[in-house]
């Protein structure tokens, strides 16, 4: 579709317009929504959730070096850096929320009012989170069993340890120790 | 080509104008955000994750317990007006529908159930149903989430709950709305105030199709934007809340309108079922408009003889995507005013008798 106002350039910017009560359709150019001045809806759609990020990570009240530092962060997973992320408002993968942790928090609690989740937990993550409780434990029971000089009681709970950080997958890639 | 054309005649449940305060509450909706783990966000995904992530939610959605049977179809690979059909039907959002590469929607033939693959989150599962259900709504959508899990492995932190790609989902990925009819708010204008009290306590307005889209025929959308930090029933709770006191309000005005001015408005009514009774062309703005005044006329029993599913049948099946399915052929758009003017005819007809 050509703008309607050059009929030169596509019309990427489509507006609904209300005159005396009829819906008016204008399909515009960038450069002619521009010149008239147009506060476009779907444009502030796209734009405003990204920069209304973006001011609140910078009113968070670092120095300048201290903001920049952080904003140079990048997730070792998706390569994303922080200052990209608080452009788009958007993550790059799910280990995002564990890299930009630090800058994040803040940002989280003015959106939500609240910084730790307290609903749902998905079965899978529960039995996770369960075993990897009970391997913290055992791996403390079996110091303790080092320090008590009970070797055999001791051996007996390497191998459950070992076990159970090969269910939770530490051993994936056969290196054994 | 994949083959719609069962939903031409068969509307969705929540088409019904069943459930709780059905002649102010049109539909409930809950939806939930969820993404694979191990695989990055779409803004990040190269074109075969994104087909390894849609591979993987499609055979996981043909594999899951589900108790209700539903059908998977490849947006990728469907024809632009038959996308347009799907948003009309609220089935997929317009985002969904005009983006690019591998993606699909998975639906139940009675449309209470959607689950999008690969919008702006790997999975998006909706439940949608007529009337204020909201908690019905809720529990099936986790149903579907439970029997999901059982295959997926979804990203999580116990810190920030499912991880989505926007921060707006994080915790809960819950988002749930009810579709409002609040013709006389409107016309009093007291509705500002609603939208004023609404945003006190965090809940967001919306348009008919959701984010991003104007409200037009008096139709608003009214959901929860906190989604971490609170528990699913505790985000449910609140908005439950407060829907039955705009209820109530509108429904206190309609009286008062009835009784202050109730020749202006009967006439409005009319009007507006006239024109809709005799119209040769029609475009979808005004029958947006004139159907809300006559939904008004129906439930202040103004009008008798039409049902609120007539209404609802109308205002998803005048729509472009639809009238082109009904007519098998591409319209230009004043081809489609004619095309919705005569159905329109036809339907009520159906309902109240031929005229003249």
């Amino acid at each position: 579709m050509l703008c309607q106002n050059c009929s030169k350039r596509a019309a990427t910017v489509h507006l609904t317009e209300v005159v005396s009560n009829m819906k008016k359709e204008i399909h515009l150019c960038e450069e002619c929504a521009q010149a008239k001045g147009v506060a476009i809806k779907t444009h502030i759609q796209g734009l405003e959730i990204p920069e209304f990020f973006g001011q609140l990570a910078q009113s968070h009240g670092q120095t300048a070096s201290g903001a920049n530092a952080e904003a140079q962060v990048r997730c070792d997973s998706c390569g994303l850096t922080f200052e990209a992320f608080r452009n788009s408002g958007k993550f790059g993968c799910p280990d995002c929320v564990a890299s930009f942790k630090k800058g994040l928090v803040g940002l989280v609690e003015r959106i939500h009012g609240g910084t730790q989740h307290r609903g749902k937990v998905p079965n899978r993550a529960t039995e996770r989170i369960a075993k990897q409780k009970e391997l913290m434990e055992l791996r403390e029971e079996l110091k303790r069993a080092v320090a008590e000089e009970a070797y055999e009681r001791a051996a007996q709970l390497r191998d459950t340890v070992h076990k159970l950080e090969s269910k939770l997958g530490y051993h994936t890639d056969g290196a054994d120790e | 080509m994949i083959e719609l054309s069962h939903l031409q005649v068969l509307s969705g449940e929540w088409l019904s104008g069943g459930g709780a305060e059905a002649d102010v509450v049109v539909s409930s909706r809950a939806r939930l955000a969820r993404n694979v783990a191990g695989f990055p966000f779409l803004t990040r995904a190269s074109e075969e994750k994104r087909a390894a992530v849609e591979e993987l939610v499609r055979a996981s959605i043909k594999d899951s317990s589900l108790r209700t049977r539903v059908n998977y179809h490849d947006l990728a690979a469907m024809e632009h007006v038959e996308r347009q059909f799907l948003v009309e039907r609220h089935l997929i959002s317009r985002d969904h529908a005009f983006a690019q590469g591998p993606r699909g929607v998975a639906f139940a033939p009675d449309e209470r159930i959607s689950i999008m693959v690969n919008e702006e989150d790997h999975l998006r599962i909706q439940s949608l149903r007529a009337g204020l259900e909201l908690r019905e709504a809720f529990e099936l959508a986790n149903e579907i989430d439970d029997a999901l899990e059982e295959r997926i492995d979804y990203a999580y932190s116990s810190q920030f709950g499912y991880l989505t790609a926007c921060p707006t989902n994080l915790g809960t990925g819950m988002r749930v709305s009810v579709m409002l009819h609040l013709p006389a708010l409107v016309i009093t204008r007291e509705i500002e105030k609603v939208f004023q009290a609404v945003n006190k306590i965090n809940l967001a307005v919306r348009g008919l199709y959701g984010e991003g889209t104007q409200a037009s025929g008096d139709f608003y959308q009214i959901s929860n934007q906190v989604t971490l930090g609170k528990t699913e029933v505790e985000i449910v709770d609140n908005l439950v809340s407060v829907i039955p006191q705009i209820v109530k309000y509108e429904r206190k005005v309609r009286q008062t309108l009835l009784q202050a001015k109730r020749v202006v408005l009967e006439d409005k009514i009319w009007r507006a079922l006239g024109v809709l009774r005799f119209a040769r062309t029609i475009t979808s703005e005004e029958t947006l408009e004139l159907l809300s005044l006559v939904r008004l006329g129906v439930h202040l029993t103004v009008i008798e003889g039409i049902s609120t599913s007539t209404i609802n049948e109308l205002l998803v099946l005048s729509q472009p995507a639809h009238l082109q399915k009904v007519e098998s052929a591409k319209l230009s758009s004043h081809e489609r005013d004619v095309v919705r003017a005569r159905y329109i005819r036809e339907r009520l007809s159906k309902d109240m008798g031929p005229v003249g």
